[in-house]
């Protein structure tokens, strides 16, 4: 009896007794455990990079159209998605709902499961040498591209380069924005030698070299250090003469779905309408929800998607449209619906807020690419360019003029931008070049970025309310700041 | 002086009879100094003087007037030739008498003499002696001098139902000699005179004393002493004299529940104990109840822990008891009281003891009932008439047109109601127990079947048990015991599967649909039309061929009830055994040690067949399918525990340590087979060969629940007075965090008995007064199984390459190691009182805080994570009042007994970490929620808009303004709410909601009255609850054509007509009936007569003849009347959606004849 009390003492002392198996869930100290689980692992960062939904809509291009002066905001009244409006208007507070919140929650989310790719890579057995290379490359790079966004999105975040544990979780400051760009110039070095200089195109989408290269100018470009611009020229030069890489001859052939990962893009990010998703798996779709959102509202016509007709987000401002029009990219960059409803071709609700009857046309949602399985504004295959070479060009000549270098190769690219549109060369002047990146880049996303580094924004933007030394930043989102160490952008308090 | 007349000469202790052991067991059993003594035979009178020397002390006895104590086996036997009367003192008289035999005396007393050979013999019976002021002084003291002839007295020993108890001990107080009752409950007596006293006793009955007197024939009974504070509690690992205990413990016996019609456990409680809150979820056979004891006590699980015969009961529920086999339920309530059960405890914990073997004569006992069932109330119902004309008015009001032209052609038309309910729901219980043993070994085996028919679409609510249990007791040495209890039940049971939601089933459906629809079509006009559904669709008919009629206006999940009871074919059972086995040995005196290993092998499963029917256009099942699920729970509980008493003097230890290894599995597994050719659930069978495409295999695996612990109790009084208790238990459990795996669990009470010291004044209004304080901590380890492991999960994908879509899969949050269970502390103080002699009272005051919520963190967003870890994050609190009474008395021939009880509690969420809030409840008609949790207020208190009234006219609508002078209901019309402006803001938004009600009661209170005379007893048992509010959310607000209650005939028609029930208008436009509302809320409070039964015993002379003990026939009602201003079904909403009225199954009033048969 007492031996069976202590017999019982010892196996109620055992710890073992108290570890059960989970059944039917996977945890995560079970995972990782073979190549396909390491690959799932691999997918999942670069998941956050086709969200175009988050909290609520947010496609980045749509966000940052929106906040420059290409676009407005838009949608069905002044109150449609209430974080978009807020942008436009420049009302942005730490409060606003969804949108800071959203764009911060992409990318530190994408920085987590890169974070956990890179703890767990190393011990995943049967993965090869040169896969784990590979994808610790690709990690790196993927974690530069969200800090990237996050410090010229917020400049002061915290700088997580590892999966926090419990205790970890509010003990976190922010870190300054120099050692931010250090971190992603540093994740970027190390990324590139393990980069494949290109991929079989059944593995397109997966980050290259040329988009590492690619990503580390532009990443030296924007910390505006005239000593450093020779360097950047250096990183677009490796790309921008890559035989791997030329300008389509068809300035809208670039934005095609049917085209995808052509000679001309550099980093683009997929979407598909293979998932078929339907709004009962909101937020995960894997279609380019923005492409939806920028088509005109209550549209019957021809062209365009009529069925689940566009939610009239982005209309183009006149600024842009009075810059582009007689540009002869402008029917490739702005749908002029309202010219087709007044030559009677088509029908569509003119009441949208902010219309100006000029909507986006490189994502615009055409009949011939709506999905056919799941909903139809869910599942549009249009990719988003992040970076493609009539960027890197632009970029490259604007690093020489700025750093001083070889200034008939900034006129050289300058000219190949402008040639392929059918365009005379003008002067490599600074000018010139940030005038030619608007034409060219247009609703791109990249307006926004540009006009705040160049320090225009306060100007160009006064019309929508922008105020210098605050807005060239986002809030950080209130729900960040509560039990944690993290302290307000200025101007927000 | 010495002119009382005594059989007994001297007071001879049997010691060796008796052994030290057994007078342990008798104190500790009445807790008194209760000494036997045998009986004493009358020395002869020898005319010629020559005596016994027991006949020379005898005399001496008088002649001194003292009292002599020895072990009558050291007087030698010789007779002996003695004067007494020379001697002047009885030292003298002592020396010469003893001397010569080598024999000592010695003084104890005043006037008492220890005689004794050897110092060993004195100092046993000094200590008895020791103990001497507890011995009835005048066992101690000649009292007369002439001794009297004995008279022989009869009489008969009964219950308070006046039913025979056999066992009865009646003794001749200050003798020791007695007897005990027969089978018949007779006892015959020779006592000493007149003035000889009768103390008459039985274990589980309040002992009397009845003087002799002239009577020479007595009828007597005695009270079960439930409510005594000599009664045993069952304290978890043991039991304790309820005159000790520290705790705050309520208790239910079975003499509380026998006869009563209850056959789940949380009945038996309801109403009986104070600090619990029990609802019923509804009156389906068979349902369960939402027990709460103090309160809800977590936001996530606040159910109470089972223990039944040492087993925690957990899968598979607690159903299979038959109420029957149940000897007693210990609540425990406080901190102090559960800590002993650590992480399981924090919501309360229930001890269920089964019944054990009485050693004696085998009893064979039969209890069993049967009767009647109907429903106590309706719902008032709009009839057709009364439709077709509100309706007509609703959408007009609305721009529509006229529905109806002719509303009074309609007449009464359909009651939905009367087509489900069953005024003669029959009902039966049967119990046959048998009990008995010996010395060594006691059993107590039963069976029971136990068979209801729901009062609601019978054909589909039913509920069948069938139970048996076997509890034997062997005690093979005086130091080993071995015993085992082992139960075992069936049940088969159907619901209605929607007893309180509005998305159909026949309760809903009933009160949903238009009267306008008949039962079923009998118009030739229909039936003869090739074209409609009836026809072209596979509706349900009747058994005499016609369809039942579908709906033309009210659609959706509301269908024809019988129609649908058509299609509802299936039903769950459950296997249950649920058995202990434990020794126990007892090396030394005072030590035992003891292993008990319990189980619980829990089988249960459902089958059901679909066929293929048309209900209307929304609810209709094209293809036959059948379902078969079996699912398996297995539970062990390995427990090994030392205890050892020690008493030093007046300190009494009681020193418990011990262990315990608990585990749960369950697992499932379920198929379906589609298609098969068969149209009913008796024809359908696995054995059908299907095609692999018509097969579809579920099931699940549910996490082993691992608990292992040690804990250890430090019991001590010193003389009863002064009383500690001490608790520590350490638990590990696997569901918690590898930071947190083990937990601490203590507690302290300590109690004072106040009316043992010896300052307490002597007096009849207090007699007996314990006052009690106590604190603890115990958990709630019901917090999911693997929390706190960080999960995996997919969804993550990505397209590479050639629209190659791909899976991605990432950890959705950050572990939480230091997940642990949810904390509750508790502070305990009350007092347990005996006034009057008659009157207990127990009263408890407490307040109890739990930490540590589970509740998903909110993680900021740069952590990255994709879901929220469980931490422990909110806190709550509870407090409360309670108060028990129990009264008992004989007025002449009348017995009266009353017990109540009545508790006050107040419950606060006081943090959901960064959380705002919860919310609750919803309900179909609107999209915002009905209650919330926010800190602050009661948990899932009501949330709604606050009405002003009714707008009366256009006048009072212009007028009710903002601050900027803008109107702040523009849109309003007359017969509209006036909503309350909450936030200010000049408008009416989804912000001006506030809290309006709490559904959990802050009452409640129970009470049992009985009373007998003769051979007639009745008993009235009543239960309620006060202080809650009632959602009374019955009507479907998205169907336009959905019927009303006739509250709405009260509705506002014109300025003056209402200003409570808004105006009826299709699409509601000022949100009157979709905003949640007080206009919805009811005062919950209810006061229900459960029981109320009338009982006749047969007499004893009939009985006789029938060769049985007893014969008891009654009549009882339950749920005979509700006091309650709620106009719904049944004041009595527990589920998941306590105090919401979706259209809840009612509780039956039902009637019913018994009989009770001892053997």
């Amino acid at each position: 009896m007492t031996a069976t009390a202590v017999l019982l003492l010892n196996t109620a002392c055992k710890k073992s007794f108290l570890d059960v198996q989970p059944k039917g869930t996977t945890l995560e100290g079970n995972y990782y455990q073979n190549p396909d689980e390491a690959y799932a692992g691999l997918t999942a960062a670069y998941n956050p990079l086709g969200w175009t939904v988050v909290g609520t809509y947010c496609p980045k291009m749509v966000v940052m159209n929106l906040a420059s002066d290409d676009c407005y905001a838009g949608g069905g009244s002044a109150s449609d998605v209430q974080g978009f409006q807020d942008w436009n208007d420049y009302k942005l507070s730490s409060a606003t709902p969804n949108l800071p919140g959203d764009l911060w929650s992409r990318n530190f989310t994408g920085i987590y499961r890169s974070n956990v790719m890179l703890e767990k890579v190393a011990g995943v057995p049967g993965l090869s040498d040169a896969d784990k290379a590979r994808y610790i490359a690709e990690m790196k790079f993927l974690r530069a591209y969200y800090y990237f966004d996050l410090v010229r999105l917020f400049g002061n975040v915290p700088l997580i380069l590892k999966s926090l544990s419990a205790g970890e979780i509010y003990t976190q400051v922010q870190a300054k924005p120099a050692d931010v760009y250090v971190q992603i110039e540093k994740d970027l070095k190390e990324a590139i030698p393990d980069l494949p200089g290109t991929v079989p195109s059944t593995e397109n989408g997966r980050v290259t070299k040329g988009a590492g290269q690619a990503l580390m100018g532009k990443v030296i470009l924007f910390q505006n250090n005239t000593s450093r611009m020779q360097e950047a020229a250096g990183y677009f030069e490796q790309v921008n003469s890559n035989p791997n890489y030329h300008l389509l001859q068809n300035f809208p052939d670039i934005f095609r779905p049917d085209n995808k990962f052509n000679a001309e893009s550099i980093f683009e990010i997929y979407h598909t309408s293979a998932a078929g998703k339907g709004w009962g798996n909101w937020p995960n779709f894997d279609g380019n929800v923005g492409v939806q959102m920028v088509g005109p509202r209550g549209y019957k016509g021809p062209l365009y998607e009529s069925n689940a007709s566009g939610y009239g987000f982005n209309p183009i401002t006149p600024q842009l449209a009075t810059v582009l029009k007689g540009d002869p990219r402008w029917a490739y960059t702005v749908a002029d619906i309202d010219s087709m409803r007044k030559a009677g071709a088509a029908t569509y609700d003119t009441t949208g807020y902010q219309n100006t009857g000029y909507f986006i046309q490189k994502f615009a949602p055409l009949a011939q690419f709506e999905g056919k399985v799941g909903d139809i504004p869910l599942n549009w295959p249009n990719d988003e360019i992040e970076i493609r070479l009539a960027d890197t060009y632009l970029m490259e000549s604007e690093a020489l003029v700025r750093g001083g270098g070889d200034a008939a190769k900034a006129q050289y690219y300058l000219d190949q931008v402008r040639q392929r549109v059918g365009l005379t060369s003008v002067p490599a002047t600074l000018d010139n070049i940030y005038k030619e990146r608007r034409l060219e880049l247009a609703t791109e996303g990249h307006r926004w970025f540009d006009l705040v580094r160049t320090g225009q924004a306060a100007t160009v933007l006064a019309f929508k309310g922008f105020t210098a030394n605050k807005n060239e930043l986002l809030p950080i989102p209130l729900s960040e700041l509560n039990n944690t160490k993290l302290v307000q952008n200025p101007g927000y308090n | 002086m010495r002119d009382h007349a005594y059989t007994c000469k001297f007071v001879l202790f049997i010691l060796l009879f008796m052994g030290c052991c057994n007078f342990m067991n008798a104190r500790s059993q009445t807790g008194t100094w209760l000494v036997s003594y045998a009986q004493v035979t009358t020395p002869p009178a020898d005319p010629d003087q020559a005596r016994a020397i027991s006949s020379i002390l005898t005399e001496a006895r008088k002649t001194f007037d003292v009292d002599f104590i020895y072990e009558s086996k050291i007087l030698p036997d010789v007779k002996l030739v003695m004067d007494v009367d020379r001697f002047k003192h009885v030292e003298d008289f002592l020396t010469e008498l003893l001397r010569p035999y080598n024999l000592k005396y010695k003084k104890v007393l005043t006037r008492a003499y220890v005689i004794y050979a050897n110092s060993t013999e004195l100092r046993r019976l000094m200590a008895i002696v020791g103990h001497g002021e507890s011995i009835p002084d005048e066992i101690l003291h000649v009292r007369g001098t002439k001794e009297a002839p004995p008279i022989v007295i009869t009489g008969r020993i009964m219950d308070e139902k006046a039913m025979p108890l056999e066992g009865v001990s009646i003794i001749i107080k200050g003798t020791g000699r007695g007897t005990t009752t027969d089978k018949t409950g007779s006892f015959r007596l020779e006592v000493p005179d007149a003035r000889s006293v009768l103390l008459i006793s039985l274990v589980g009955y309040q002992p009397r004393e009845v003087a002799v007197g002239s009577q020479t024939s007595f009828q007597l009974a005695l009270v079960s002493q439930s409510q005594s504070l000599n009664d045993v509690v069952v304290v978890g690992y043991g039991t304790q004299k309820k005159s000790v205990v520290t705790g705050a413990i309520s208790s239910v016996k079975s003499s509380d529940l026998e006869n009563m019609p209850v056959y789940r456990l949380e009945q038996s409680l309801q109403g009986r104990t104070s600090g619990l809150t029990i609802a019923a979820s509804s009156g389906q056979p068979g349902s369960s109840s939402t027990v709460r004891i103090r309160g809800t006590t977590s936001i996530n699980n606040s159910d109470p822990l089972y223990v039944v015969d040492g087993v925690p009961i957990d899968v598979g529920g607690i159903d299979y008891l038959n109420q029957s086999d149940i000897e007693s339920i210990e609540v425990l309530k406080d901190a102090a009281s559960a800590a002993i059960y650590g992480a399981r405890a924090a919501s309360g914990v229930i001890l269920v003891t089964t019944k054990k073997g009485k050693a004696g004569v085998m009893r064979l006992s039969y209890n069993g009932y049967y009767g009647t069932q109907a429903p106590a109330r309706k719902l008032h119902l709009l009839n057709a008439t009364q439709y077709a004309t509100l309706r007509n008015e609703s959408s007009i009001a609305g721009g529509g047109g006229i529905l109806f032209s002719n509303p009074a052609s309609f007449g009464k038309g359909t009651d939905w109601q009367d087509a489900i309910f069953n005024n003669d729901a029959r009902m039966q219980d049967h119990e046959l127990s048998l009990n008995g043993g010996g010395e060594k070994s006691t059993y107590y085996a039963s069976f029971g079947y136990f068979d209801q028919t729901g009062i609601v679409a019978s054909p589909i609510s039913y509920y069948k048990r069938l139970t048996a249990r076997f509890n034997t007791t062997h005690k093979m040495k005086s130091w080993l015991t071995f015993g085992e209890n082992i139960g075992y039940s069936h049940i088969k049971a159907q619901g209605l599967g929607n007893t309180n939601g509005e998305y159909g089933g026949p309760l809903s459906s009933a009160i949903n649909l238009d009267p306008l629809t008949p039962l079923v079509i009998t118009d030739p006009a229909i039936l003869n039309d090739t074209t409609n559904i009836y026809h072209t669709k596979p509706v349900i008919k009747d058994a005499l061929g016609r369809p039942y009629a579908i709906s033309n206006y009210v659609g959706q999940e509301e269908t024809n009830p019988l129609a649908y009871i058509q299609t509802q074919q299936g039903y769950g059972w459950s296997d249950n055994i649920v058995g202990d086995a434990y020794f126990e040995i007892e090396p030394i005196k005072g030590l035992k040690l003891r292993s008990d290993i319990g189980t619980k092998l829990a089988f249960y499963g459902s089958e059901g067949f679909t066929p293929i029917y048309y209900l209307n256009g929304s609810s209709s099942n094209p293809t036959t399918s059948f379902y078969r699920e079996n699912d398996k729970g297995f539970i062990y509980n390995w427990e090994n525990t030392a205890s050892y008493t020690h008493n030093i003097g007046q300190h009494n230890i009681t020193v418990l340590v011990g262990a315990s290894a608990f585990k749960q599995t369950s697992s499932g597994v379920s198929g379906t087979y589609k298609n098969m050719p068969v149209t009913n659930l008796n024809d359908a069978s696995l054995s059908y060969s299907m095609a692999n495409t018509d097969k579809i295999a579920g099931g699940f695996d549910n996490p082993d629940h691992t608990v292992s612990s040690v804990f250890a109790r430090l019991t001590y009084n010193f003389s009863e007075k002064y009383l500690f208790t001490g608790v520590m238990r350490r638990d590990g459990s696997s569901r918690f965090g590898s930071d947190n795996k083990y937990g601490y669990f203590p507690s302290a009470s300590v109690g004072w008995v106040a009316s043992h010291e010896n300052f307490w004044p002597v007096n009849n209004a207090v007699t007996f007064l314990k006052i009690r304080g106590s604190y603890g901590v115990t958990g709630n380890d019901n917090i999911g199984d693997f929390k706190y492991l960080s999960t995996v999960s997919g969804g993550r994908n990505y397209t590479f390459g050639n629209n190659s879509y791909t899976i991605g899969n990432s950890p959705d949050a950050p572990a939480n190691p230091a997940l642990k269970w949810e904390q509750t502390w508790q502070a305990n103080a009350g007092f347990d009182a005996v006034l009057f002699n008659d009157l207990t009272v127990g009263f408890d005051v407490y307040e109890k805080k739990t930490t540590g919520m589970l509740l998903a963190i909110q993680l900021p967003g740069y952590v990255g994570a994709t879901g929220q870890p469980i931490g422990n994050v909110a806190d709550m609190s509870n407090k409360g009042v309670e108060l028990e009474l129990g009264y008992g008395r004989k007025f002449g021939e009348v017995h009266v007994s009353v017990r109540g009880n009545v508790s006050y509690l107040q419950n606060r969420v006081t943090s959901l970490g960064q959380t705002k809030y919860l919310t609750g409840a919803t309900l179909a008609s609107s999209a915002l929620e009905l209650s919330r949790t926010t800190p602050g207020y009661a948990i899932g208190s009501f949330y709604g808009f606050k009405t002003l009234g009714i707008f009366q006219t256009q006048d009072e609508i212009s007028k009710y303004l903002n601050k900027n002078g803008q109107m702040i209901q523009p849109n309003a019309k007359p017969g509209d709410f006036k909503w309350a402006d909450i936030t200010g803001d000049g408008q009416i938004t989804n912000d001006d909601r506030t809290f309006i009600g709490d559904p959990t009661p802050n009452w409640a209170f129970g009470f049992t009255a009985s009373a007998s005379w003769r051979r007639f007893d009745i008993l009235v048992f009543g239960q309620g609850a006060a202080g809650n509010q009632i959602y009374q959310g019955l009507r479907r607000l998205d169907i336009q054509m959905a019927n009303y209650t006739t509250a709405a005939l009260s509705r506002w028609t014109g300025p003056g007509t209402s200003n409570d029930f808004p105006h009826l208008v299709d699409g509601d436009p000022n949100g009157n009936f979709s905003r949640p509302s007080p206009f919805y809320l009811s005062n919950g409070s209810y006061m229900r007569i459960k029981t109320l039964q009338i009982g006749y015993s047969l007499p004893q002379f009939l009985t006789d003849k029938a060769g049985l003990q007893k014969l008891r026939l009654y009549v009882s009602a339950n749920n005979l009347v509700t006091f309650t201003k709620y106009t719904g079904f049944d004041p009595e909403i527990g589920g998941s959606s306590y105090g919401i009225d979706r259209g809840i199954y009612p509780q039956a009033r039902s009637f019913t004849v018994g009989l009770n048969v001892g053997l």
